[in-house]
Order: C-alpha cells, then sequence, then structure tokens
C-alpha cells in the first residue's frame, strides 16, 4: 500500500513524463528535468570512470583525478571552477566509486551557460593545465583525506578490509576507492594525462541539467558547449570483474587496535546492483537493519541490549553494477558486551531471516526505502544525480522517478528464499575489531 | 571550436517565500507552500534548548529528546509506527531550541501527525526506557568522541566559558548521569507538554489544512513563557593558550582554534558571517587555500561562527597530518592577524557579497531547506523577512564594512587552540610556537 502511495507521490514531483533526454554526435548523453523550485539549475555529469578501472600499482588514482579535475584547465587557472561556482552562492563537489566519478554544481540559472562551459573546458583541455606542482599538492591532500577517514579513524579501515575479504587479490573490486599511500605516491604527470585521454571522453558520459528553462533552450546551451569536443579515439579495456569462484566463507579479519568498543562488520556477496536478485537484497536489508522497525534495531539494541543505538542503521547494500554487491551489517558492543558474544547474535538474527519474513515488516521494509529515495531526489542536485546515475548504468533516466515500483512486486516468500540461498556461512565475511590490549580503560572511562 | 567563457546572465532578484503565519490557540503555524514538492518537512520549535537547564540537570533536553523516540506505547515504539506511513522522525537539541519534526508525504501527513503529536504530548516515559536511553547516550558519548574532529569540538565550551556551556550539550561524559526519570518527566511536563511552540510546515500543501494541522498539534498548550538571557562568563586561564587532548598514535591532529563572539543579536550578520567566509565559510576562503592548496596539510579547513542567544563562539577548525600540526596552529594565527591587518581584496568582496545574494535560489531549493531557515527565525525570534534583510545587508556591504568587521570579530590574541593528537610527538613543537602556554589533559580528565 506503501508503494503504491508512493509512486502517486512520484508521479506528482512534477519531473514524470517530463524528462527529456538526447546524445550529441560525439556520444554525450543528456537528460534535463523540470526543479520543483524555481531560479536554480542543477548540472551533475557522471563519467563512466571508476576504481574497478584501476590497474594493480595505481590504487587510489581515479579518485586522485577526480581531484585534479578542480586544478586548472586550458582556460581555467587553478582553484577557479571552485571560486567561480561559490562565487554564484553555488554548490559543487564530486567524488569517485567503483562505477563512476561524479561532478556536480547547483547554480542560480543564469550561470548555466558558465557552468557548462567549466565543465566542457576541463573535459576538452585538462592536459594542458596539469603540472607536477598541483600533482604534488593534491597528492598530499587526498593523502590526508585518506588519513581523515581510514587511518586516523575508529574502524576507519573496516571497508578496506571488507573488500579484500569480498574480492579475490587482482579483482577490480579488491581494493577501495582512497587506494594506497605508496600508490599514491607513485602516481605521475604522464599518467595523469593519458588517464584524462583514456577515460574522459563525452562519449563516457552522462549531463543532467535540472532547471526551469525549456528543455530545447537547455539543449542548445549543451550543443553550444559540448558539441565541438571529439569522442575518445579509443576505449580502455576494463579489467575483468568476473567471479569465477563463490567466497568460500566464512572468511575473517581480526583486529585488535584502538577503537572504543567491539566492531562487528559482515558481509555477504549478493547480486549485482540493477538485477531483481539485488531489489530482493535491498529489501532484506531494509528488514534486517534500516529503521528502528528492523529485526537487529528491535532485537539487539531494544530487547537485549547488547549493540549500540545507531539510530536503526545497521544494514546496508553497496550497489556493484558490475560485480557482485555487498550486503553489509556493522553493529558495535555496548559496554561489557563482548565481542564474541555480539557477533553470534548478529548473525543468528541475520540465520532468522530464511525462517520467514512477514507481510507487514516487509510493508514497513518497503516505507522505508521508499522514503529513503523520495528524500534523496527532493532537491534538483539529488534528482540530477539520480537521473545521471540511472542513466550511465542502466541507460533508463526514467528509473530515477519510478525506482520504488522495482520493490512493489517482490514477496515476503522471494526475500526469505533469497536470504535463505545467500545469507550463509559460505557466503560470509567477517571483519571484527577489538579493542587492543591495554586500550581497554580508556576507552570505556 | 571551443568556446569562449560565456558572459553571466542576468540574476533574477531574489525573494524568500513569505510564510502563511496562522496562530491557532496557543501557538502559531508557520508555513511555505512549495507546490510539487510532495515530501513536507513539519517541525515543531519549542524555544528552549541546552543554554537554559539548570546546572544539574545537564543534558536533561537531549535525554528527553531521545526518550520521546520510545512513543506514546514506549519500547522505541515511535519510529516503527512512522515508518511504516514513510515518514521520518526528526529531533535536534541545540543551545536554543528543542525541535522535533517528521518528514512525511503530504498525502500521510494526517495519519502521521496524529502519531507525532501523541510522541511529543503524551509519550509512556518509562522509567525503564529513560534510564537505557541515558545508559545508551553515555556510552555514544565516548563512542563518538574516539573521533579526533568530535572530541576536539567537545572539549572546546570548557576553555571559553563557565556554567552550562562548559559542559557538552548532550551533558556527557559525567553529568548525564544523574538526570533521572523523575527529572525527564518533570522537564517533558513543564517545557513540552504545556508549551503549544510554533509549527513550521513546508512543501506542497494542498491537501493540507494547515489550522487543523495546528489544532492537532497543539491543543490546548499554552504560548511559550520568555526567556530571561544573561551572558555566561569565561573561565580563567592566559590567553591565547593550547591544551592538547591527548590521543596517542594519532597520525592526524584535530585543531580547534577559537575565542568568544557576541550573540547572536549582537552582531551584524552580513559583515560578521561574511568577514568569517573570506576567512574560512568556503572553499576557496584564505584557510583552505594555505593549508590545503598552498601546503598540502589537510583535506580541509573551515571556520565558522556558533551563535547563540546569549553569548557567540568563531572557531576554525582542521585535521592535519601530524608532523605539521605546529606549523597548522601558527599559519591559522597568521592568517587571522593578517585579515585583520590587511583586510580584504576586492575580489573577496565581490565573492561574499554575490554568494549571499544571487546564490540564494541555490540555498532555498529544497523543503528542509526552506524549513531550517524558518526554524531558525523562530528560534531567534526573527521577522518573516529576515532572508530579504540580510540579503539586502550583503548587497550594501563595502570594503571598509567587512575590514572593520575584521578587527571587530576576528581575535586571535584571545584565541584557545584545542589540538587533539598524539601529546608526547606534539608537546614540544607546540611549545616552540609560543603562541601560549601548552597544557596536556586526558579525555576522561576533561569532564570530571
Amino acid at each position: 500500500m506503501t508503494a503504491r502511495n508512493g509512486v502517486q507521490h512520484l508521479t506528482g514531483i512534477g519531473a514524470a513524463g517530463q524528462l527529456v533526454r538526447y546524445t550529441l554526435e560525439n556520444g554525450l548523453r543528456v537528460v534535463t528535468a523540470p526543479a520543483s523550485t524555481g531560479q536554480v539549475a542543477a548540472v551533475n555529469l557522471w563519467y563512466g570512470v571508476g576504481s574497478r578501472h584501476e590497474v594493480p600499482g595505481r590504487t587510489g588514482f581515479a579518485h586522485l583525478f577526480e581531484h585534479l579535475m578542480f586544478q586548472g584547465s586550458g582556460n581555467v587557472a587553478k582553484g577557479e571552477h571552485f571560486e567561480e561556482i561559490e562565487r554564484l552562492g553555488g554548490d559543487i563537489n564530486a567524488s569517485t566509486s567503483t562505477d563512476r566519478t561524479n561532478y556536480y554544481e547547483t547554480v542560480p540559472e543564469h550561470a548555466l551557460d558558465r557552468v557548462l562551459w567549466l565543465e566542457a573546458d576541463r573535459l576538452a583541455t585538462l592536459r594542458d593545465g596539469m603540472t607536477q606542482e598541483v600533482l604534488d599538492n593534491q597528492r598530499d591532500v587526498v593523502k590526508n583525506e585518506r588519513r581523515q577517514r581510514y587511518d586516523n579513524q575508529p574502524y576507519g579501515t573496516a571497508l578496506e578490509r571488507i573488500l579484500r575479504l569480498a574480492y579475490p587479490e587482482g579483482h577490480p573490486y579488491h581494493h577501495p576507492t582512497i587506494g594506497s599511500m605508496a600508490d599514491l605516491d607513485a602516481a605521475d604527470l604522464d599518467y595523469v594525462k593519458s588517464f584524462h585521454k583514456a577515460h574522459y571522453g563525452p562519449d563516457n558520459c552522462v549531463l543532467t541539467v535540472v532547471s526551469n528553462l525549456d528543455p530545447e533552450d537547455v539543449r542548445a546551451r549543451v550543443d553550444k558547449y559540448f558539441g565541438h569536443i571529439p569522442a575518445r579515439e579509443d576505449v580502455p579495456e576494463v579489467p575483468d570483474a568476473a567471479l569465477p569462484e563463490p567466497l568460500g566463507g566464512p572468511v575473517r579479519d581480526q583486529v585488535a587496535e584502538t577503537v572504543p568498543a567491539p566492531g562487528v562488520f559482515i558481509g555477504f556477496r549478493v547480486p549485482a546492483y540493477g538485477e531483481r536478485g539485488f531489489d530482493v537484497m535491498h529489501l532484506a536489508s531494509a528488514v534486517l537493519g534500516q529503521g528502528q522497525g528492523s529485526r537487529l534495531y528491535r532485537a539487539l539494541v531494544v530487547d537485549r541490549p547488547i549493540a549500540a543505538d545507531d539510530g536503526g542503521s545497521a544494514a546496508d547494500i553497496l550497489p556493484f553494477r558490475y560485480t557482485d554487491s555487498l550486503l553489509l551489517v556493522n553493529m558495535l558492543a555496548r559496554e561489557g558486551v563482548d565481542g564474541d558474544t555480539l557477533e553470534a547474535a548478529v548473525r543468528e538474527e541475520i540465520a532468522k531471516l530464511a525462517d520467514g519474513i512477514g507481510e507487514e515488516e516487509l510493508e514497513r521494509a518497503r516505507a522505508v526505502l521508499e522514503r529513503e529515495h523520495l528524500q534523496s531526489i527532493a532537491g534538483p542536485a539529488g534528482l540530477a544525480d539520480a537521473i545521471s546515475s540511472c542513466t550511465q548504468l542502466f541507460d533508463d533516466p526514467e528509473l530515477a522517478l519510478t525506482w520504488p515500483r522495482r520493490w512493489e512486486g517482490i514477496t515476503a516468500e522471494e526475500v526469505r528464499a533469497a536470504a535463505e540461498r545467500l545469507l550463509v556461512d559460505g557466503n560470509l565475511l567477517v571483519v571484527r575489531f577489538d579493542p587492543a590490549a591495554g586500550d581497554q580503560e580508556t576507552a570505556g572511562a | 571550436m571551443s568556446q569562449t567563457r560565456p558572459e553571466l546572465g542576468t540574476p533574477t532578484s531574489y525573494t524568500f517565500p513569505k510564510p502563511r503565519r496562522i496562530t491557532v490557540g496557543g501557538g502559531t503555524v508557520v508555513a511555505v507552500d512549495v507546490p510539487g514538492q510532495h515530501l513536507v518537512s513539519l517541525r515543531l520549535v519549542h524555544p528552549f534548548g541546552g543554554a537554559v537547564e539548570p546546572l544539574d540537570a545537564m543534558g536533561v533536553s537531549a535525554l528527553t529528546s531521545e526518550v520521546l523516540e520510545d512513543g506514546p506505547g514506549g519500547g522505541s515504539s515511535l519510529a516503527p509506527a512512522l515508518e511504516r506511513y514513510g515518514a521520518e522522525w526528526v529531533s535536534r537539541v541545540s543551545w536554543d531550541g528543542f525541535i522535533t519534526g517528521l518528514d512525511a508525504p503530504a498525502g500521510r501527513l494526517g495519519e502521521a501527525v496524529g502519531l507525532f503529536t501523541d510522541a511529543v504530548r503524551r509519550p509512556a516515559l518509562k522509567p525503564d526506557d529513560i534510564v537505557g536511553r541515558r545508559s545508551q547516550l553515555l556510552e555514544r558519548f565516548w563512542l563518538e568522541a574516539a573521533s579526533a574532529g568530535t572530541l576536539a569540538m567537545r572539549s572546546l565550551g570548557g576553555q571559553l566559558f563557565t556554567g552550562r556551556y562548559a559542559t557538552p550539550l548532550a551533558g556527557g561524559p559525567v553529568r548525564l548521569a544523574d538526570i533521572t526519570p523523575e527529572t525527564v518527566a518533570a522537564f517533558h511536563a513543564e517545557r513540552i507538554a504545556s508549551v503549544a511552540g510554533t509549527l513550521v510546515v513546508v512543501g506542497d500543501l494542498s491537501r493540507v489544512d494547515l489550522v487543523e494541522l495546528g489544532k492537532t498539534v497543539f491543543g490546548d498548550a499554552a504560548p511559550a513563557p520568555e526567556r530571561e538571557i544573561s551572558e555566561p562568563a569565561p573561565p580563567p586561564g592566559e590567553l591565547p593558550r593550547v591544551l592538547i587532548v591527548d590521543r596517542p598514535g594519532s597520525v592526524q591532529s584535530a585543531l580547534v582554534i577559537a575565542h568568544r563572539a557576541p550573540s547572536r543579536s549582537q552582531v551584524d550578520l552580513p559583515r560578521a558571517e561574511g568577514i568569517s567566509e573570506v576567512f574560512g565559510g568556503m572553499f576557496t576562503s584564505r584557510l583552505n587555500l594555505e593549508l590545503r592548496e598552498r601546503l598540502g596539510y589537510t583535506y580541509g579547513a573551515g571556520s565558522r561562527f556558533d551563535l547563540r542567544r546569549d553569548s557567540g563562539v568563531f572557531f576554525m577548525s582542521t585535521q592535519v597530518e601530524a608532523d605539521t600540526t605546529a606549523h597548522s596552529v601558527t599559519s591559522s594565527l597568521e592568517q587571522a592577524a593578517e585579515l585583520r591587518d590587511s583586510g580584504v581584496t576586492e575580489e573577496e568582496l565581490a565573492a561574499v557579497r554575490e554568494a549571499n545574494t544571487v546564490g540564494l535560489p541555490v540555498s532555498y531549493s529544497t523543503a528542509r531547506s526552506i524549513a531550517g531557515a524558518l526554524v531558525d527565525m523562530v528560534v531567534h525570534d526573527l521577522p518573516d523577512d529576515h532572508v530579504d534583510r540580510v540579503r539586502a545587508g550583503y548587497e550594501r556591504l563595502t570594503k571598509e564594512a567587512l575590514d572593520s568587521a575584521a578587527v571587530e570579530y576576528l581575535h586571535p590574541e584571545e584565541a584557545v587552540v584545542v589540538v587533539v593528537g598524539d601529546a608526547g610527538r606534539l608537546r614540544g613543537p607546540l611549545a616552540d610556537t609560543g603562541v601560549g602556554p601548552v597544557e596536556v589533559r586526558t579525555p576522561d580528565e576533561l569532564w570530571s
């Protein structure tokens, strides 16, 4: 019921049926959509390059490269891109994942041409603006990003460890997007330039503009700034992401270091993002650990209670398009609760999914995921990002609006059966953090 | 052929949507209609936050806010019930406000608001739930403070204030333990249940009856009483000074360099926020350009004001590679001194002026952000055209106005430098900077 209700809202956000999509001669895929508030233009570009394209010895490069895209191009000086957008009161940033790199700006409508020009300039001429000095500077910045997010953060290396267990050595998803310090040190200017040439072409990009401008007007502007940029001459080979072998679990990584409490991180390989099996497991993750009505929250935070209150965010799913995705569960122990106890309890709750799922809890799971989706597309920037994503990964921009329909036809029995098949020891990885000897007293004080 | 840089078009003048204001019983509904925005943001503002808590009940607001999630039935029953309506519970306690709310689909708003009202006005407040929430909050304090940046921010209050602000907002990690279920029940009865508050509603309101909504939420609760304002005193101690909070083995140091500032109503907002933006409020501000883009010491550095009803704080914060800590401190202080001495450039003036005028459609492009602005107006007693007045203030900004703001609002000579990092490695280099006396403490010594 909630799902149906939500779809009504989706058609009511004003964008359904109003998406306009076309492809320029150079291969650039363009989508326009209306915004729900006025005077604003959100521009979003998804390039089909991410850390899965990195080769051994070059980990972290796609992300380092994302930083370099802000460091000047043929007609734009270092720092100027940020400066221009901030001066307009705009929002600007970028991010890199395994499967893509996105760049986005939200600006007042009158600045749309300027943003398109800035984006087109770095796509067409980044190599002309790149210097050793900016590479050295941004390498230091990224190394500090790694320190801040991974190395100086309790449990900060969890994701890195999870990926290492989930995918075999040499597999393109074996390493995290941030890369290793040694590989970051090895990055050189020639490689920067060759990376741009290999991956940054209009034929590898989706450009979305959300605004209240006439789609024809937007089209003319996009054509003006991007139309002349040639497609790539060669399309690089993508490292093979096939997984011939099952996980061979349970596999585990036991870590003793300075953490404030034992931490349990559990993962399972599940179908790739975009497959129906992924949607089924997405619902399973919501039943298990999304929202305060979820099983893990009820059982381990409220009832027993042995896990720290995470507000109902114990489970999630990492959406990988080109290989198996990962269903992840993470909980931290309450004071006086040891890691083994928590781990056993979490695994027990996960295993119980195979015993059956109630209609009502599936409805709740759908409602939780649907609200999250609606929230993510409620602003122009989020809507533009979702459209770019669905176009780049699935060649279907409308999916950004209709995604919750995918959960409608999935039955409780289907989720149960998938859990019985996939959430098993043979497909299980565990990363366990425990406070190092001598640390416990300070941590609990 | 490559295009030359296009001129900017002519910006359209922006006006913040004029809210509808409806008095219903003892409360007021403040609403903005955003057609097509079917996820409605609803916020109930009670004008009392952590700042007015008595010193023997520090953290009672934060704990009460948590306990409301147990719902009218107790046992953490609220959120799951709301989740079925596709609604999300929102609650936040600040120094000056106690905010509860929902983000909910417009079509389900009525059902969700009934439940919301019961949760806020008639919660179960079971003693077992309260004791359970309290111990979760106490433990969460240290879980969160295991992050260097969080620990640095929480260490700051005691360096700048005596009284309530010396203890973190949630009362942790020590004083919160004194809050009993009776204290929570008394606080809730006096400050929340019996006070109507102000209801902010933003989204597609074409099918929403605002008067009915107000009647449901306010019931027979009374208007909010006036609050007395008095400025809290600073603690003793030489300024500037350095506090190292020891976090052995840290490969980065979290820095917060802060000093006291006037209260929200005392500052001239465009000048104060404007000079903060030049200094550290944007990516292209001086602090970030120096520490990140020139020196490569950090992933990011910034500054901002935390302006409260009775006082304020100006702070700059960053996390830097451990070996660059001392230089990062001196460099940040020098940047502030330089800005005071030499003032802003014409480019910086233009950036601040334009970002805060032509950029407003970006700032208010979601129901959440419009609701956030309205909540801010309610908490600080600001007029409905506050956003437009501030915009007009930015339009009038001159170089002289920002230069004088640098002198008026930036005071590196009165700064407290909080460093969370490896004391063994940092003490010598920080003492050598000559910034001021250096004290080392462990985290658990800070709030005993």
